[in-house]
């Protein structure tokens, strides 16, 4: 069980499930521009995930969307259109998580700005 | 001349100035914001001049600075300190390019514990001491 909030607290969420597949740092331009830096994220099924109070949906693609507060613009949610699960910040868990990531992905869209040197995979 | 925009682009701007190294922070509430930690410049305001606007908004997390953001999007851009002509700008949000690089990493006395900081640049458990520029 993780909780996890936005910054101003409007939106709390709660994780009651088993984590799915993996922990990834995301480099992709959508998630760098979103984020501001790049996103790191995990899985759960997607009614193993309860919220509380208002999310504010942005699809930057037709494949996906992003969800956030927008009353203080944290970035907490991602989900595909045909999965049946979503992914939450790790950055808005309170407390230890006990999780590592295991991976950066989209590594080919990251910013010139800063190098990856934690020794994870890269895809 | 660098560039910067939001993910939908109700925010974009130009910065004509000097840049701060970026500065990687893993203090709470950037992390809340972001997701996961941010990284951003520093650019005076006078640099800093806005094509689009009517997607920014602000939320004052601590009463000593305020964060700008995308309503539309939910973009993290931007961290304006009170009392200061300077704006602390995402580094996510340029356009490639602006021969900046992330030089050090604060606040990490709050980092998450799911990450390493792995590149070997220096670690302030709170400010480096250069933030003002």
């Amino acid at each position: 069980m993780f909780k996890g909030s936005c910054l101003c607290g409007d939106v709390t969420f709660e994780v009651d499930g088993p984590l799915r597949g993996k922990s990834s740092a995301c480099h992709c331009t959508q998630c760098r521009k979103q984020s501001g830096h790049h996103w790191a994220s995990a899985n759960v099924a997607s009614d193993g995930l309860h919220v509380t109070g208002e999310v504010t949906w942005y699809e930057a693609s037709s494949v996906a969307k992003r969800g956030f507060c927008a009353r203080c613009g944290s970035f907490l949610f991602w989900t595909a259109h045909d999965e049946d699960q979503i992914s939450f910040s790790l950055g808005c868990i309170d407390g230890p998580t006990g999780i590592k990531l295991d991976r950066h992905i989209f590594t080919a869209d990251k910013g010139d700005y800063y190098d990856i040197s934690d020794g994870l995979p890269q895809s | 001349m660098v560039k910067g925009s939001c993910l939908c682009g109700a925010v974009a701007f130009t910065i004509d100035g000097p840049m701060r190294d970026v500065l990687g922070c893993h203090c709470g509430q950037c992390r809340k914001q972001t997701g996961h930690f941010w990284a951003a410049t520093s650019v005076q305001d006078d640099a800093l001049q806005f094509e689009r606007q009517d997607g920014l908004s602000w939320f004052d997390a601590s009463g000593t600075a305020r964060r700008g953001f995308c309503k539309l999007c939910g973009s993290t851009l931007f961290w304006k300190p009170a009392g200061q002509a300077r704006t602390v700008v995402s580094a996510g949000s340029l356009e490639p390019g602006t021969g900046l690089r992330l030089s050090q990493h604060v606040f990490v006395k709050n980092k998450g514990d799911y990450y390493q900081i792995a590149d070997g640049l220096p670690q302030h458990m709170e400010f480096s001491g250069v933030e003002n520029v």
